[in-house]
């Protein structure tokens, strides 16, 4: 046992040992800009070759959701601007600033980062190489740098007009949201929205709001408990279910569409598209414009007036798919009002609270 | 093949046999990596890319230039503690699956030691926070050793068991009592260490690889050449005979689980003091489990530890590059990995296909049976 101990006190000595050679390191590291290599043909640290990058959270690039959406609004700067791109799927969380500098070394114009989660690693970046134009999907900035834009979307404003569409069409007036976490802003944006868009166009309805009681890691990631609280709803005398958040959410909307002559709206993209079990029930989901929003901002890069700071991307309705014909003119025309309003900031959707 | 199994090697004596020795306990890893790589060659050529293109880049992302040399270093530091970790635990017979786990206790208690304490001089805060992960992941990786000498728990079963548990506590404390306060912050995660904490590298080599290079050496040495060591060891062949020699083989299995965790723990602060800057659940996912892979391809010696975890290393880092370069799918490395894992566990194929005689090897002891005291 002896023995032992010392070799432990060795071993731990010498660790201490190299943690004390440690330089001036103790110091913020100071982050000098990164050349750009020179220029060579079909290269992009060619000043006429405009490439485009876009770097994933840990997540595929078909999730049908966030990535999905904004590789195509990159895909779209390809064929109408003349864009090259990539991008690269994070696999370690830990590489956010890794995969950052792959295109950033390569000389590329603009990268595109998905994702809240990246928001820190992109304004490191964006210190780092100030010719590069960083557009961070989700990331709201605290501060304003000149080279960095963060898309952000008014989702108060998507849930009204979801409010207002469940709001017109239930005939209980008793209708339902199933959210993710409160822990996440835009969750609670889309939650206010929408029982403020419900009241504003039908004032003596009922609103059943839930949100998931776990922490991040689950609230999004669990369909059981999104069907088990919209059934609750259901069997509460609701006939319009909102589902928001993530897998959370297309759980309550699939169990809302093994109910006859009930209503379901989905969240973030056209979900007709990405949960085709819902579409008995899919009347219209509450958009945020990723991929319109990525686009423009790229193009923007292109031409020389890129804004920095918060850049508010659409929002809006999905089409209506199938459920075209049972929506009457009236209730078509009161949401092209209720938008029109919105983008005029006439209405109050109750977020942010008023504090 | 039984013939050959049964023959024995003619010469036996000096640097001839050193070598063959040395041949003998390598090849079928350098074999495994090398199929491994062929096939996942095979595999990139079916799915439309260039293996070569691809290969290059995998390269050139994980050794091209300093800075890719740098992230190869660092990914494989977490990967020799936890290598390690297992590596010990096999010698005395037990299957350390709860690498993980105790990794991520000494990744987070680094951390809270590392944002909590303030006002100490860079070397002792260090030195703390990591003293404070180790001590961790020895506490955590106890468990299973106390509750297989009292009470016949399979370590298997436990260390599972207890990764959850550790997965979990740390979620909870990453989001509840230790998370980052910071306004605007919605992540579950801790402040960031003070720089007083952090482990820096100097001049490009992260100076967390060094501490695991002498970590390989010591646990080498512990094995090796001292009494622990041999009766660890003892244990690991035969607890019955070991038992009967006079060794404590409860006192033995609990200071192996002990020992096995402090490694996984310090593999943890490292990560959270050198590489990362605060703890964050979701950032430290499978370095624990890749420990096994990188334990059976070094063939559980705490030297052959460091190569291993080296190919594992610079894969991770270079994936990206990867798929930057030749469009190739972050998940190929994972399949390369796995083969490799597939062929170390499954050396029958490439012993029969290299016609390496099993006799010559070192036996290597994996876990003892069920029930086996």
């Amino acid at each position: 046992m002896k023995k032992l101990y010392l070799i432990l006190v060795f071993a731990l000595l010498a660790s201490m040992l190299l943690v004390a050679c440690q330089p001036k390191a103790t110091e913020a590291p100071v982050q000098e800009p990164t050349k750009v290599p020179e220029p060579t043909e079909e290269s992009c640290s060619s000043p006429d070759v405009f490439c485009v990058g876009l770097v994933t959270d840990v997540g595929e690039i078909d999730d049908k959701s966030f990535n999905q959406s904004a590789w195509g609004g990159v895909q779209q700067a390809a064929d109408e601007l003349g864009a090259k791109i990539n991008y690269i799927e994070t696999k370690d969380a830990k590489d956010y600033g890794a995969n950052i500098d792959l295109f950033a070394k390569d000389g590329y114009d603009v990268i595109v980062t998905v994702g809240f989660a990246l928001g820190e690693a992109t304004g490191m970046a964006a210190d780092q190489y100030p010719d590069i134009k960083f557009i961070g999907v989700d990331q709201f900035q605290g501060e304003a740098k000149p080279n960095l834009s963060g898309l952000i979307f008014p989702e108060d404003k998507s849930g009204y007009m979801a409010g207002a569409l469940a709001g017109m069409l239930t005939k209980s007036n008793v209708i339902a949201a199933v959210l993710g976490t409160d822990l996440v802003p835009p969750v609670v944006a889309f939650k206010e929205g929408y029982e403020a868009g419900a009241a504003y166009v039908n004032p003596d309805v009922k609103i059943i709001s839930t949100y998931h009681p776990g922490g991040l890691d689950v609230a999004f990631t669990d369909p059981e408990w999104g069907a088990t609280t919209a059934k609750q709803a259901i069997d509460n005398g609701a006939d319009v279910v909102f589902g928001a958040g993530g897998k959370t959410g297309n759980g309550a909307l699939i169990e809302v569409a093994s109910h006859d002559g009930l209503y379901c709206i989905g969240v973030d993209t056209d979900q007709w598209g990405t949960v085709p079990e819902a579409h008995p029930c899919l009347v219209s989901s509450a958009m945020k414009l990723i991929t319109p929003g990525v686009f423009n901002l790229v193009k923007m890069a292109k031409d020389g007036n890129f804004p920095s700071g918060n850049y508010i991307g659409e929002f809006g309705l999905a089409p209506f798919h199938d459920f075209d014909s049972q929506i009457s003119q009236e209730i078509k025309d009161k949401l092209a009002q209720i938008r029109q309003d919105l983008l005029d900031d006439k209405l109050d959707t109750g977020f942010p609270p008023e504090d | 093949m039984t013939s050959e199994q049964s023959s024995k090697s003619s010469s036996r004596n000096g640097s001839n046999h050193l070598l063959k020795r040395v041949w003998y306990s390598t090849s079928v890893p350098v074999f495994a990596v090398l199929l491994a790589l062929l096939i996942g060659a095979i595999i990139l050529l079916v799915s439309g890319a260039d293996p070569l293109q691809a290969y290059a880049a995998l390269i050139k992302g994980s050794f091209g230039n300093t800075e890719a040399l740098s992230r190869t270093l660092q990914k494989t530091t977490p990967l020799i503690f936890s290598g390690l970790a297992v590596a010990f635990a096999f010698k005395a017979g037990l299957f350390n699956i709860g690498a993980q786990g105790q990794l991520l206790f000494g990744a987070i208690v680094a951390a809270v030691l590392g944002f909590g304490i303030h006002g100490l001089p860079a070397v002792l805060h260090a030195s703390l926070a990591l003293l404070g992960g180790a001590f961790a992941g020895a506490l955590f990786g106890a468990i299973p050793g106390a509750l297989k000498t009292y009470t016949g728990a399979h370590e298997v079963i436990t260390t599972i068991m207890l990764n959850y548990i550790a997965i979990n506590i740390t979620d909870y404390l990453a989001d509840g009592p230790w998370k980052d306060m910071t306004p605007g912050n919605i992540v579950a995660r801790t402040p960031k260490i003070l720089d007083t904490a952090r482990i820096p590298s100097v001049a490009g080599l992260p100076l967390g690889f060094l501490i695991a290079l002498i970590f390989s050496v010591v646990t080498w040495w512990l094995l090796r050449k001292t009494t622990i060591g041999f009766e660890i060891r003892t244990v690991g062949l035969n607890p019955n005979a070991a038992k009967y020699a006079g060794i404590k083989v409860a006192k033995t299995i609990i200071l192996t689980m002990v020992l096995s965790g402090l490694l996984a723990g310090i593999g943890g602060a490292i990560e959270t003091q050198g590489v990362v800057g605060r703890y964050q659940p979701g950032f430290n996912t499978g370095l624990g489990f890749d420990g096994i892979t990188i334990a059976l391809l070094g063939k559980t010696n705490p030297i052959g530890v460091i190569p291993a975890a080296l190919i594992v290393g610079a894969m991770k880092a270079g994936s990206s590059q990867m798929q930057f370069s030749a469009g190739v799918a972050k998940e190929i490395t994972d399949v390369i990995q796995a083969l490799i894992l597939f062929f170390v566990a499954a050396d029958m194929i490439v012993r029969w296909l290299l016609r390496i005689r099993a006799a010559e090897e070192e036996k290597v002891t994996l876990s003892t049976g069920w029930g086996q005291q």
